[in-house]
């Protein structure tokens, strides 16, 4: 479970990034997180696995108190957390199961990492995730000839292979064509089902945050302006959240 | 008479200070200050003052021109006897260059590390290094050679030790350009999935830097076959002993042999290395 | 070792039954870590071979005082000489090694011109190429230094010969960077030039020459900086420049000369490296 409770972000150029925000993730949960940008989306996503600190408030995840976690518990706690990019993040000029099994580094040792030493189990492990994202095929081509679709699959298997109880995305889909879009979706969605994964996700993209998502928390200006089920937001709600009437590019039309 | 001097001084004039240009319109236009002629003559005075201070002479070059040819000319036939003490000083030239190529790539690494702005963010430990490699770089390997001869005494070792240092410096500036070329979000990305800062270096930043690096090492190599000839006229062992000591005593003929010895070699190396470095690419 | 396979396989059974498509992905795996194996090995065994010939022996019994001195000297240098500025003083040699470098780079420079166009394949017809190309290979034949010993038997030892030979041994890289430079020409341009009635002459001064000038340019100030620290070496065969008297103090053990002599190269190199990089910098933004 993740609680958010009363907090504030501000960062060192003084701009409030996040104002009293109170928010309960259950395990299991599929949440979308929409706002314009600059809301407070990406701040809000990124002081979960403490990419970023808060500034006041308590911020505990599945019991541990985040701001209290520092090196090795850190590191540990993120192992729990899987974390997918908007450009990917992958590591290009290696191939696509090399990119996956970079999740399984932080248990070997450092050398074994740097001449790519993997256990036969290992392998496996980052095999089976490519499976159940369905581009097990490619698994010995380069990360960086795949297209962007793809990349954000292999980012997928590569978080999945971490056998995370969270997965966050930052808008993993903003650099996708709509078909391609709606397809990683499925895969997210799918996830959430079958592993009992939470999946809290921040989306540009109305359309596909009311599709799938069960649950949309809607922010403006650091603020939590709408938090509950997506069958329930409306017209009003949307104007509400982004200041004005949605536009086009907000819908992808998946 | 002042109107005929006005009829030349005007367009050398107008080259420095061009006049205004009256459209047809009325409007003026003023054309940019041009820096062209300043330039000019600028490096005419510099021309003149190198040409005074160097003893620069084109009649010298008319008349004892013919003695380069000389030289180029009594180097054939060349003589192949001279072949068998060719080999060892050979071998001692590729030596240096491996040994000293892979020594100064190895030391390169963590100081390159240091001196990339994405990875170091202290400016402190970064300036410092910066400033370090560039007064080792400024340092010519011959006059590097020279001084390891004084400190290791006179043989290979010195050399080696010159090559190092040479490739050291310079290895070190290509890394560090290259390691700020990465892209660093998988380095995040790694951080996010619970890697220290290490491992998700290891895993981020050495596939995408590896293969330049090889690269870089490569072509170092090349340079330093051709560095490591030279290295021999200080006393640090190689081909340039045997080459001065055969020019010393004008026998051409085996100058000949060494330097045809060495032209082989270099193409030999040239091509291998260039052929690795397009596999890597 | 075994034991511990053993265990793993072990753990694999029970923990999750891969199904035979992992499986086979698995075995299919392309086999790079040979290629990685044999590439070290050979590393490995060239490495020991040249071990063979590097006879380390031993720091000379007083190199470490030598060192110790060329160190002290680097730090307090004979500030005399630094000073001095008589042809006996250091600012004279410098200025003497920027003039051999500066005369050498400028003959090299434009001797690499006629040779870059009879070279650039987009210049004339492919069959001819092969001449500038070979030219530049022979020229590049031959160490620096072996130019330096010839060109001393045209003009006697001292700068002269310097210049001579920093503008045979620039030639080639220059050239090289040249037909780059005009094999990247825009020849558009010279067809609408055509369109306006302009001669050769013209098309060459206002079509071709604008668009070469800026990479010319930043070519022989590159290789000028190049030239510096190759003038400062020729010294060391007679041919001028700041490496006879280097050699002269290191051989008479004069350690603050020495000093004094290696304070100046650098900072010489390190200005001249400075303001290299900003014209460069310059031209290539426009």
């Amino acid at each position: 479970m993740i609680n958010f409770n009363k907090v504030s972000k501000v960062y060192p150029n003084g701009v409030q990034a996040l104002k009293d925000v109170s928010l309960k993730i259950e395990q299991g949960e599929f949440v979308a997180i929409i706002g314009l940008s600059g809301a407070g989306k990406s701040t809000l996503l990124r002081t979960i696995n403490r990419m970023h600190d808060i500034s006041s408030g308590s911020l505990t995840v599945n019991g541990h108190e985040v701001n209290k976690l520092n090196g090795k518990a850190l590191r540990r706690f993120r192992r729990k957390i899987g974390m997918v990019f908007q450009s990917f993040n992958l590591v290009p000029r290696i191939t696509v199961i090399k990119n996956v099994l970079t999740s399984r580094v932080p248990d070997l040792p450092l050398w074994k990492s740097l001449i790519g030493l993997y256990s036969k189990q290992d392998k496996i492990i980052a095999l089976e995730a490519l499976d159940k994202v369905g581009i097990l095929e490619k698994a010995y081509i380069r990360a960086d000839q795949l297209s962007g679709g793809q990349q954000q699959r292999v980012a997928l298997a590569r978080t999945l292979a971490q056998n995370p109880e969270i997965i966050l995305a930052d808008e993993p889909v903003a650099a996708l064509d709509p078909v391609t879009a709606g397809q990683v979706m499925d895969d997210f969605k799918r996830i959430n089902k079958e592993m009992n994964i939470s999946v809290i996700i921040n989306i540009h993209h109305v359309d596909l945050a009311l599709k799938y998502a069960e649950r949309v928390v809607g922010i403006r200006a650091g603020e939590i302006i709408y938090d509950g089920p997506a069958t329930e937001v409306t017209e009003e709600i949307l104007t509400q959240i982004y200041g004005r009437k949605i536009s086009e590019d907000e819908l992808m039309g998946a | 008479m002042m109107n005929i001097l006005k009829n030349i001084f005007q367009p050398v004039l107008s080259i420095f200070i061009p006049n205004d240009i009256k459209l047809s319109n009325g409007k003026v236009v003023k054309p940019p200050k041009p820096i062209t002629p300043y330039i000019v003559i600028a490096l005419i005075i510099v021309t003149y003052f190198s040409v005074e201070l160097t003893g620069f002479k084109f009649s010298t070059i008319i008349q004892r021109g013919n003695q380069f040819l000389v030289i180029l000319r009594r180097m054939y036939p060349p003589d192949w006897a001279f072949m068998p003490r060719v080999w060892k000083p050979l071998f001692d030239t590729i030596k240096m260059s491996v040994l000293g190529s892979i020594i100064g790539c190895a030391l390169a690494i963590p100081f390159a590390i240091v001196s990339s702005t994405n990875i170091n963010s202290s400016k402190i430990t970064l300036n410092i290094t910066r400033v370090f490699l560039s007064i080792v770089r400024t340092m010519p390997t011959l006059i590097i050679a020279l001084i390891a001869t004084y400190i290791f005494d006179i043989g290979t070792f010195a050399g080696t030790v010159a090559i190092t240092i040479f490739t050291f410096g310079i290895v070190s500036k290509m890394l560090y350009e290259q390691i700020e070329t990465v892209d660093m979000e998988p380095f995040v990305a790694m951080e996010a999935l619970g890697a220290n800062k290490i491992q998700a270096f290891a895993s981020a930043i050495v596939p995408q830097v590896l293969p330049s690096y090889l690269s870089i090492s490569l072509y170092n190599f090349e340079i330093n076959v051709r560095n490591a000839a030279i290295l021999g006229y200080v006393g640090a062992g190689g081909l340039g002993l045997i080459l001065d000591e055969q020019f010393g005593w004008r026998a051409y003929d085996r100058a000949g042999v060494i330097l045809f010895t060495l032209f082989i070699t270099v193409v030999v190396i040239e091509s291998i290395s260039r052929y690795l470095r397009e596999r890597l690419a | 070792m075994k034991t511990s396979t053993k265990k793993l396989s072990k753990q694999e059974m029970i923990e999750s039954k891969p199904n035979k498509i992992i499986m086979d992905t698995l075995a299919n795996e392309p086999k790079v870590w040979i290629i990685h194996l044999i590439a070290t090995f050979i590393v490995l065994a060239i490495m020991y071979w040249s071990k063979g010939a590097i006879n380390f022996r031993g720091i000379q019994s007083n190199g470490v005082v030598i060192a110790k001195n060329i160190f002290t000297g680097l730090i307090n240098p004979d500030w005399s000489l630094l000073l001095n500025l008589t042809r006996q003083g250091i600012p004279f040699v410098l200025m003497e090694t920027l003039a051999i470098a500066f005369l050498g780079t400028f003959i090299g420079a434009i001797l690499a011109i006629p040779l870059a166009f009879i070279s650039a394949s987009n210049m004339v017809s492919k069959h001819f190429t092969w001449l500038g190309v070979f030219i530049i290979a022979a020229i590049r034949t031959f160490p620096p230094f072996v130019y330096g010993i010839m060109f001393i038997r045209v003009t006697g030892p001292g700068p002269f010969a310097g210049v001579l030979t920093l503008a045979i041994t620039s030639i080639g890289m220059i050239a090289k960077l040249y037909i780059e430079a005009i094999e990247d020409i825009d020849k558009k341009i010279l067809e609408s030039l055509d369109a306006s009635g302009c001669n050769t002459i013209e098309k060459i001064r206002y079509g071709i020459l604008p668009q070469l000038m800026t990479n010319f340019v930043s070519t022989v100030i590159y290789r000028y900086e190049i030239n510096i620290k190759n003038a400062s070496i020729l010294g060391l065969v007679g041919a001028g420049g700041i490496g006879a008297p280097l050699i002269f103090a290191m051989s008479a053990y004069r350690w603050r000369e020495v000093g004094a002599i290696l304070v100046g190269l650098i900072i010489l190199v390190l200005i001249v490296e400075y303001f290299s990089t900003a014209i460069r910098t310059k031209l290539a933004r426009g």
